[in-house]
């Protein structure tokens, strides 16, 4: 009979740069230097009514570019048309005031919050489904630049 | 003491394995809050929190059923309390084969619809490491010490004839082969192999399902008293066949068929006796009826029934199923 320690071997794992994407998007990303950002209009996050947008996420999504060594493309849309987007693959990132109790969960990954309103609603950004190591690397620059509570009022 | 095999040991052993029972509940538990947090988009992860929330079912049984179980007969119940177990577990057993063939869906779906499993970050410490991760040292904590107190409820439910706790015990014993298949899932989740996770869950939910059909195979057995099986479920037990010998030995007896049922962790046996003569004392019946008793201390009582001739049922006793 196996016993439980085979299992064990797998641990050391952890240090060799996983999770993969399942698509490869970080590898896209860093090959092509380009992050495809989807925003849907929602201030004071994200403003995309009239030029570049602006606001705290579009802020946060063009630093965490940078560390990637990428520029964003941006695109604009409603929630659903993001959403679809993500799901499949032609967006890397949608932003535009997302909660961590979004609708889209069935559809998109879900980031770590990086702001918390006063009301107690977690701020996230949606990712495509599925590609664990780009929303691992969102995840910890997300959770290194935390917003503080005050950026709902910013 | 009422209700457990008059071995050497055995009261010792149930509390032993009610102590055993207590801890499985608290680790079972543990189990459960951790898998919670660490479960994010898995559907492996998912499918082992039902399958551990599932496995609370047979210790909780164990205890309630040992209290119940052990009660006296009285004019309602005239032979006791002891099937309240078996009643209960057939609950349990279908529960678990319902539940196993939903996972096993819910995880084909996953599969058939390609779903990405989502599985991000964790805060920890300051820190934001992949939830993966953490699943795999749940996991390793959901399966590991398992298998050992499911060794440990093995060997008591030997010493008590206690089937609901050997079940028990299996359960415990596979669930690091569960617990090994999420892990896999999840290194290959880690790897870029989105339908590992789906994958291993199927798996697990098969285990559900398999544990579900052993358990229910044993409870409808017991409740339709059917001839006792030793305790892996395996073979008939010699039980009956040595009370059998027992009285076919004696002097006095020219046929007999002994029927044997089990009542919790209890066996009491009817034996259906064609005398040599005609005549046959009250105190040669009720004196065989103690010796035969004694010849297993799972047996707490025989009864000895002379007749002219076998009854045309009891007679079909012997005859094996598809005759």
């Amino acid at each position: 009979m196996l016993r439980p320690w085979p299992v064990l071997l797998f641990l050391p794992l952890a240090a060799c740069g996983l999770p993969n994407d399942p698509d490869g998007t970080s590898k896209r990303i860093v090959s092509s230097h380009e992050l495809r950002v989807g925003v849907t209009d929602n201030a004071p996050w994200a403003n995309a009514r009239a030029g570049k947008p602006h606001g705290v996420e579009p802020d946060l999504v063009r630093a965490f570019a940078a560390t990637l060594g990428a520029r964003v493309v941006w695109s604009y849309g409603s929630e659903a048309k993001l959403a679809e987007a993500l799901k499949s693959h032609e967006l890397d990132l949608a932003i535009g005031g997302f909660e961590a109790k979004t609708p889209w969960k069935s559809l998109a990954g879900v980031s770590q919050p990086f702001a918390k309103t006063p009301d107690k609603k977690k701020h996230v950004m949606l990712a495509p489904p599925g590609e664990n190591g780009l929303i691992l690397t969102l995840d910890k620059f997300l959770t290194e630049h935390l917003l503080a509570p005050k950026g709902a009022s910013a | 003491m009422r209700g457990i095999p008059r071995r050497p040991g055995a009261e010792q052993a149930l509390r032993k394995a009610h102590r055993l029972a207590w801890l499985s509940i608290a680790y079972i538990l543990s189990t459960i809050a951790m898998l919670f947090f660490v479960m994010s988009g898995s559907q492996a992860l998912k499918t082992e929190m039902s399958g551990e929330i599932l496995s609370l079912i047979p210790p909780t049984l164990f205890l309630v059923g040992d209290r119940v179980g052990r009660r006296p007969p009285n004019r309602r119940y005239p032979f006791g309390y002891e099937r309240a177990v078996s009643a209960g577990y057939i609950g349990a057993a279908t529960a678990l084969l319902l539940v196993g063939m939903y996972l096993f869906f819910d995880g084909g779906m996953k599969l058939v619809a390609r779903e990405h499993p989502t599985i991000g970050g964790f805060p920890l410490f300051g820190h934001v490491i992949w939830t993966g991760w953490l699943g795999i040292a749940v996991l390793l904590w959901s399966g590991v010490p398992a298998h050992f107190i499911g060794k440990a409820k093995r060997q008591l439910a030997e010493v008590l004839h206690d089937k609901t706790l050997a079940a028990d015990a299996e359960i415990n014993q596979a669930d690091w082969q569960s617990a090994a298949a999420a892990i896999f899932g999840l290194v290959g989740v880690s790897l870029g192999l989105w339908w590992a996770d789906a994958a291993a869950a199927v798996l697990i939910s098969i285990e559900i399902m398999r544990s579900g059909w052993t358990e229910l195979k044993t409870a409808l057995g017991d409740v339709m008293d059917r001839r006792p099986l030793t305790i892996d479920q395996k073979e008939d037990d010699p039980v009956a066949d040595r009370v059998d010998e027992f009285l076919r030995g004696q002097p006095w007896v020219q046929d007999v068929i002994v029927r044997v049922r089990e009542r919790g962790r209890e066996f009491t046996a009817e034996a259906h006796v064609v005398p040599m003569s005609e005549e046959v004392s009250v105190e040669l019946l009720s004196k065989t009826g103690e010796l035969a008793c004694k010849l297993d201390p799972r047996l707490s009582d025989v009864t000895i029934a002379a007749v002219k001739q076998m009854p045309k049922d009891v007679a079909r006793a012997r005859h094996s199923e598809d005759a």
